[in-house]
């Protein structure tokens, strides 16, 4: 635990140091609005009332005002209070997408990386593959097919982010693979098993918080686009930015302008900020990576 | 790849764990439906009987017939093919769209490095490729079609009788046709939706281009003609520039798949009947056989356009051999 510690702790460390650059401002601007939308998703929903979620809770199309910041939508929901909610909805299929593909993409990457040979060649393959597919129409598929919910979703999408932490962390295990501690190990008779995992793994793991940023907005943005299509929650989750997007749709033509404004810009501000952390990030951290991507 | 596609999608629609045909119909339809529907589509044969028999019909051409509501009994390739016109017309007015924006405020970026013109650039290049394109063009559709009544926000067409089928795309039939009103109609419906896609797409451009033509405008053979005097308008635009494009065609690639991703969300938001819509369609009238088809069609354009692209590659660097 001790060097997972370390491990994912030292990432912050350039960042403190890179804060002037402007590498180091975009990412604590990102870091700062990462935080400030979890501390939303936790705090946001005790502090606003689930029932204002609830279709009828208010006379429907009422424009912003004091008693409804974002004004209220076409069932008579408080879009405020939507939108404080889906913060929480978001952060959760972002957990589990992210987790899931960190869980699976990782391990692969790094012994397709070891490895290497056939296994690695077939690996490659077939995450390119993937990743030449349209990334939310994979998901659509999946999700078609195995229904709707938060967990669902989260599934859905981290199809499509395994190739990308397969692929970094592949790369980052190659490189490492040929540094001149790892051929020491190796000399001294250390096995493959304490190679990979104690010497290599423990250097590849710094890519994670990099691979999770550039990932990240990605992953909200499919999740909402999910349920923007009507494949993505329940009708009865209290938040869900995707489809409250595709409710306002209907209220356009009519010049309804709010329903539609404050969900997308909560996307923006979140995705944006991610972004920031995940180009700042990858900046600081690893220039190779960068050089790979480009 | 082609075939790695083919089974990802095969493996997907199969081989997951759960009832594909169950979570369809989602309890619409008594068990006895579900269970005649997966037998009629062959879906209670072993995998590899399945695996063949799939195969078999994508390089036949024979995609099955459709089980849907709205095409019930039509040929699925037919009904793809009717409706594949309107995603390519969306698809090529994005890319245009995208490519004049992307690789103009590239080349402003990158010939202007590190002034605020750059970093303006540089922060609308990472800030447009984040936005929720469906948001984009809601947004849009108030603005200009809503509020300034500039353009219509729905459709491919109105108003007119429709331009004769020929190639499906409604801006190149009407002006065979010769007629011009026509033209003036269906583009005046595509701008929109072109632009709203084109712009999320623009933002990769500008980044492409500008972190390519950072590289070449210090290259020496561009600092050898800087110092034979040519003006450095001529410089950028000769010389540097176009070794600046070859790496955007490549990784031009990768970008279908966001094409194709984005043109679903587009063409539900501006109710643009193509291959996306024909697919939300399908997965709500639970038909699997459409579905299957329009996702396979997906996947060839997909592997069709990276062919193309290399091929592209090749024939603008001379140093790409194959």
């Amino acid at each position: 635990m001790e060097w997972l510690h370390s491990r994912l702790v030292r990432p912050f460390r350039p960042l403190i140091r890179e804060r002037h650059t402007l590498p180091g401002i975009l990412s604590w601007i990102g870091l700062g609005t990462l935080i400030a939308f979890i501390l939303v998703g936790i705090f946001g929903p005790v502090l606003v009332s689930i029932d204002q979620t609830k279709a009828l809770a208010y006379p429907i199309l009422l424009p912003p005002s004091l008693q409804h910041v974002m004004g209220t939508d076409g069932i008579g929901r408080d879009v405020f209070a939507r939108v404080i909610w889906g913060t929480r909805t978001s952060l959760m299929i972002m957990a589990i997408g992210a987790l899931l593909a960190l869980v699976v993409g990782f391990p692969i990457g790094l012994l397709s990386g070891f490895v290497g040979g056939k296994v690695d060649r077939v690996l490659v393959l077939v995450m390119d593959s993937v990743y030449a597919f349209p990334g939310l129409l994979l998901a659509a598929l999946i999700a078609a097919v195995i229904g709707k919910g938060i967990f669902n979703i989260g599934i859905a999408i981290t199809v499509i982010y395994i190739p990308l932490y397969f692929r970094v962390t592949r790369n980052q295990t190659l490189s490492t693979r040929e540094e001149l501690y790892v051929e020491a190990a190796r000399a001294l008779g250390a096995r493959s098993w304490t190679i990979m995992l104690s010497y290599i793994a423990y250097n590849v793991v710094i890519v994670i918080p990099v691979i999770f940023s550039l990932s990240a907005a990605d992953t909200i943005l499919t999740a909402a686009g999910l349920s923007y299509l009507g494949l993505g929650l329940e009708i009865d989750i209290p938040g869900d930015w995707g489809r409250d997007l595709s409710d306002a749709q209907r209220f356009l033509g009519s010049g309804i302008w709010w329903t539609s404004l404050f969900p997308g810009l909560m996307i923006i501000l979140l995705t944006v900020g991610l972004s920031f952390l995940g180009e700042g990030l990858n900046d600081i951290i690893n220039p190779l990576l960068k050089k790979e991507r480009a | 790849m082609l075939l790695i596609l083919l089974t990802i999608v095969f493996a997907v629609l199969r081989v997951i764990p759960g009832d594909p045909i169950a979570a369809l119909f989602a309890g619409r339809a008594p068990p006895d439906v579900v269970a005649q529907t997966r037998h009629q589509l062959g879906l209670d044969l072993p995998y590899w009987q399945q695996y063949i028999f799939y195969l078999g019909q994508i390089f036949t051409g024979n995609f099955g017939t459709s089980i849907g509501e709205n095409y019930h009994g039509k040929s699925v390739l037919a009904i793809i093919l009717d409706k594949l016109p309107a995603t390519v017309e969306l698809a090529i007015g994005a890319m245009i769209v995208a490519s004049i924006i992307g690789i103009a405020a590239g080349v402003v970026s990158g010939t202007n490095r590190d002034k605020p013109s750059d970093v303006a650039l540089r922060l609308y290049g990472t800030i447009i490729f984040v936005i929720p394109v469906f948001w984009l063009g809601q947004i849009l559709q108030l603005i200009f079609a809503v509020d300034l009544g500039w353009f219509p926000a729905q459709l491919r067409f109105s108003g007119l009788p429709f331009p004769n089928q020929v190639t499906g795309l409604y801006t190149v039939d009407s002006l065979l046709q010769g007629r011009l009103d026509m033209f003036l109609v269906a583009l005046q419906h595509l701008v929109l939706p072109s632009l709203t896609l084109g712009l999320v797409l623009s933002g990769f451009f500008t980044k492409t281009v500008r972190a390519n033509l950072l590289r070449t405008v210090n290259a020496d053979y561009v600092e050898a003609a800087r110092a034979r005097g040519i003006p450095e308008g001529r410089i950028i635009s000769r010389y540097a520039f176009k070794n600046a494009l070859i790496p955007v065609v490549t990784v031009l690639g990768l970008q279908f798949a966001i094409l194709f991703a984005g043109a679903v969300l587009t063409e539900r938001t501006f109710s643009w009947d193509g291959m996306g819509m024909l697919l939300l369609k399908s997965i709500d009238s639970a038909d699997y056989p459409m579905i299957q088809g329009v996702i396979v069609v997906y996947a060839l354009i997909i592997v069709g356009l990276s062919v193309i692209i290399d091929v592209i590659n090749g024939l603008i660097d001379p140093r790409v051999r194959y």
